[in-house]
């Protein structure tokens, strides 16, 4: 019963006060985190960010169909095709689940492969005819070669061409290849400004402003529809 | 004495058993820690004090102070002091001339012990507030909080301490009683635990109902103490404060002390919200301006 | 950098400590002599015990050095928590001009008195017991507020600390203390609600022994309150006496935003006493006291509040109307009085009210009081005259500030740049 044992109606006061001292200092860390935001202006100055024309490798030597591919005849007769730099710094990374078995035979025009992100697909096509004498099996397990390296390692298939000479006639090379990827990257803003006016995701993280530049891996941030009307308008050329 | 040692035994055997079963009823606040331990107290029955001073002089001479050289005198109130512990004051009542003893009151929930920022006062288990040399700075806040004005300092000693009773604590560790009850010759001092004195003091006022004024001191006053007072007559005719109300002292300071953790907590939120919102503002109005411009 | 300043740092010390201005002022005169009698009385005070030096009693336990020094003292350095407040949560920079000098007069404020209530315990030596944790009083709003003391003193010093890094030159160490001040703000405003309201708090279990009139449960907030308007009042007071006396180390923004400043504190001032006239009638009300007003005890609480808190408010809001500075100096040393009147009524003079006899302290305890002030009043002499707290920061201060915005100015520009391809 009350008023023959001892009570102490503050006992819990030193809990309670290391309790706060620890509270404060946890502000603080707190506080500091709620403020972090990454501001517009950062995303413009990440260094990978911003996907200018200067950013894209055009190596001279290889032919670029207007489907965004590229081939290259080696000393040995085999023509190397793979998918070029701007495509690939538009999707971002993808992978590639199928691919043809050495041995098939293929026309200009016919689907070379399947790129994928997160469910979204491109159809690849072919930009000569020929024989598939190699895949790059490296692909399945890398593949971020396809991002870093769409030149060399990242190559895609080894075709025995059947009609070099007349199906890369109409290819662009060198400076034509240059010219040609700046306005492409134009004609891919022009795309993304209609695009989004259907889609409507926040403009911000693609864009920035009109006449802005675009922010790099563009495609990935954007849902399926717009990935298959960029198939329609880029990727689907029968030339 | 209208009860006799028989009854008397059966009182407090019956008394102790009902006070146990309905221990097991009370509740305790969450905030409040409880001991097994319970309180000793000590009873003083006016009506048995003769004024002798044998307990000032017990007093004295066990904790080495000077022995008092004057009897109370009538009406005259004489204080406890940093030499002397324990007082016998006398009143001419409307019962005749009665005896009062003023002395630490030794309450269940003292304000010197929460005013007390070293724990240098402390209130233990066993019931006697007791003063700790080593601890104590002398900054005599339990001298402010004391509704009696208990703690005495020694302001003429470079090395002060504070005097006040300690119901001989050392000696109740090891059984004995404190020297003023032990010494009484008629027995007008009780020692033992709060809950029997209590009942031993409300058998006294209902054996004899004309004889005691029908309320013991200490019971409730201040929350409860450890010195238990029964009298003659009204105690503000024995010179002893009426106004000291029944809640314990430290719960005046509860509200304040309640409140720090939350302030801690609150202030530092609210401000830097403050301070986030004001800057966002001042922010704003000079894009603004510059966009104007 | 520092170690070029090592052989210079000493050099530079020396010459700092040499005073500068006249040594034989009337001032410094009355200065070193009470405080040369001051340390007279206290080694005796030290010697022989407390009783021979303060007029306490058994019944009346604390004398004129915790009473006036601690608890009247304290509240006037109230100022800094309500212009740092005003400065740097809601970033008023009208204030700035007076926040250095400001935190500068709290932060010695705590240190001498907080020194002032060493020397009113009976055992200074113990003291460190509730600090290093012997054994912490955690129930005891002393120890509350002396834990409180410590660390404001500890935030009023890193709030001071850029004028200190300016001083003596230290640039990192000024970019770092900078960028503290926000938070060690915070914390102080904190602090300082705590134990303006906690010295307040001191007189709540003593309940039987002060008079009804002045004694409430609303004491720390009424503390509180009132701590805002006496630190305001001493800000107005202390500007006032600056402007005359350290106007060779003002620099020229100082003094023409003076009067603006004044005029602004005033007028908060005044608004502040409305809401603890405010607060007073309502505790009054609560405690049913118009039973008391027809006594002498009544009078007296008249005389304190009517004169001195409703005649300062009136004062303030009427010299802010009319722009009068005279009207407003008048009110900020009434308002001062006031204070000063209101702690001690309550800590002395209602305190055990109903015994005969009125309680004084000795002229030794008057002195030593005295001569803690005029300490004080010396170390912010040397501060000020020394330390860039009236003057403008160093160049070097300013000129990175500047080198700051411009890069600023310049990053934004080029992102610009980039977008507009």
């Amino acid at each position: 019963m009350e008023g023959f044992s001892r009570v102490d109606i503050f006992d819990t006061k030193g809990m309670e006060y290391l309790f706060v001292i620890g509270y404060l200092i946890l502000l603080i860390i707190f506080w500091r985190l709620s403020t972090k935001q990454v501001s517009l202006g950062k995303q413009i100055k990440q260094v990978i960010g911003v996907l200018t024309a200067n950013v894209l490798r055009i190596p001279q030597g290889l032919f670029y169909s207007r489907n965004h591919t590229w081939t290259h005849l080696e000393e040995s007769g085999a023509a190397r095709v793979g998918m070029d730099d701007l495509l690939q710094h538009i999707t971002g990374q993808v992978r590639i689940d199928k691919l043809l078995s050495p041995g098939e035979v293929i026309r200009k025009g016919d689907l070379l492969t399947e790129i994928e992100q997160d469910g979204k697909h491109l159809r690849i096509f072919s930009p000569i005819s020929g024989t598939i004498l190699d895949a790059n099996s490296e692909l399945a397990g890398s593949p971020e070669l396809l991002n870093q390296d769409p030149y060399r390692e990242g190559w895609i298939y080894r075709i025995k061409p059947s009609d070099w000479k007349k199906e890369t006639g109409s290819y662009y090379l060198a400076e034509e290849a240059v010219n040609w990827s700046v306005k492409e990257l134009e004609r891919f803003k022009d795309f993304l400004a209609v695009s989004m006016k259907k889609v409507a995701p926040e403009p911000s993280l693609v864009a920035l402003q009109d006449g802005g530049e675009l922010r790099d891996n563009t495609l990935s941030h954007l849902p399926n529809e717009v990935w298959e009307a960029f198939q329609k308008d880029f990727l689907d050329h029968n030339s | 004495m209208g009860i006799d040692r028989r009854g008397f035994l059966k009182t407090i055997g019956v008394a102790g058993a009902a006070l146990t079963v309905g221990k097991s009823f009370a509740s305790s606040p969450e905030t409040t820690t409880k001991s097994d331990t319970e309180f000793y107290g000590i009873l003083y029955d006016s009506t048995l004090c003769e004024g002798c001073q044998s307990c000032e002089f017990a007093c004295a001479e066990k904790y080495e102070l000077p022995f008092p050289t004057e009897a109370p005198v009538p009406d005259v109130i004489k204080k406890t002091s940093d030499t002397q512990r324990v007082v016998i004051n006398t009143f001419n009542t409307s019962k005749g001339e009665q005896f009062i003893r003023t002395s630490c009151n030794h309450c269940n929930e003292p304000a010197c012990a929460s005013a007390c920022l070293t724990k240098a006062m402390y209130k233990t288990a066993e019931g006697p507030v007791i003063w700790r040399a080593d601890k104590c700075m002398g900054c005599r806040s339990c001298m402010i909080s004391c509704p009696f004005d208990m703690p005495k300092f020694e302001y003429n000693n470079p090395n002060p301490k504070i005097q006040k009773c300690r119901m001989c604590y050392e000696q109740m560790k090891n059984g004995e009683k404190p020297a003023c009850v032990d010494v009484c010759p008629p027995e007008a001092l009780l020692f033992g635990k709060r809950r029997d004195l209590i009942e031993i003091a409300r058998t006294r006022i209902y054996s004899e109902p004309e004889k005691y004024h029908h309320a013991i001191y200490g019971e409730h006053e201040v929350g409860g103490t450890g010195l238990l007072t029964i009298a003659s007559v009204p105690f503000e005719e024995l010179g002893m404060r009426k106004d000291l109300g029944t809640t314990s002292y430290p719960e005046y300071n509860k509200t304040f002390l309640y409140s720090v953790p939350a302030v801690l907590v609150l202030w530092p939120a609210f401000l830097l919200g403050l301070n986030n919102s004001f800057l966002e503002r001042k922010k704003r109005i000079k894009q603004e301006k510059e966009d104007n411009s | 950098m520092n170690t070029i300043q090592q052989p210079g740092f000493f050099k530079f010390m020396m010459n700092e400590l040499k005073p500068k201005g006249k040594i034989i002022t009337p001032f410094n005169v009355i200065a070193g002599f009470t405080i040369l009698v001051a340390a007279y009385i206290l080694f005796f005070r030290f010697k022989d015990g407390l009783g021979s030096v303060i007029h306490a009693s058994q019944d009346m336990p604390w004398g004129l050095w915790i009473n006036f020094n601690v608890i009247t003292g304290v509240a006037f350095a109230g100022g800094a928590f309500v212009v740092t407040f005003m400065v740097y949560i809601v970033g008023m920079e009208k204030y700035r001009p007076i926040v250095r000098a400001t935190v500068l007069y709290a932060l010695l404020a705590y240190m001498f008195y907080a020194g002032a209530l060493l020397l009113d315990l009976g055992r200074p030596w113990k003291v460190i017991n509730p600090i290093i944790g012997n054994s912490f009083g955690l129930s005891s709003v002393l120890f509350l507020v002396a834990w409180h003391f410590i660390l404001y003193m500890g935030s009023l010093f890193i709030e001071f600390s850029p004028t200190i890094t300016e001083w003596a030159s230290l640039k990192k160490v000024r970019k770092y203390v900078v960028n503290l001040t926000l938070g060690v703000v915070i914390f102080g405003i904190a602090l300082s609600t705590l134990h303006q309201s906690g010295l307040g708090a001191l007189f709540l279990m003593a309940k039987p022994k002060i008079h009804p009139l002045w004694y409430s449960e609303f004491i720390p907030i009424l503390f509180f309150i009132s701590s805002i308007f006496a630190g305001l009042s001493l800000v107005i007071v202390m500007e006032t006496i600056n402007q005359r006396v350290f106007k060779n180390d003002m620099a020229f923004s100082f003094k023409s935003s003076h009067r603006g400043i004044m005029m602004s504190l005033a007028r908060v001032c005044g608004v502040t006493m409305f809401v603890y006239l405010t607060m007073t009638i309502l505790v009054f009300l609560h405690g049913k006291n118009y039973t008391y007003i027809n006594t002498g005890w009544g009078a007296w609480y008249l005389v304190e509040i009517v004169g001195f808190v409703v005649v300062p408010c009136i004062l303030f809001m009427f010299g802010y109307n009319r722009r009068n500075m005279l009207l407003i100096r008048t009110a900020a040393v009434m308002s001062i009085l006031g204070i000063i009147l209101n702690r001690l009524n309550i800590s002395t003079i209602t305190y055990h009210w109903y015994d005969k006899g009125f309680h004084y302290p000795t002229w030794k305890e008057v002195v030593v009081s005295a001569a803690v002030i005029f300490v004080q009043i010396l170390v912010f002499r040397w501060i000020i005259r020394r330390m860039p707290v009236y003057r403008e920061s160093p160049g070097w201060v300013t000129a990175k500030k500047e080198n700051q915005s411009s890069i600023q100015k310049e990053e934004r520009s080029k992102s610009w740049k980039v977008l507009a391809e």
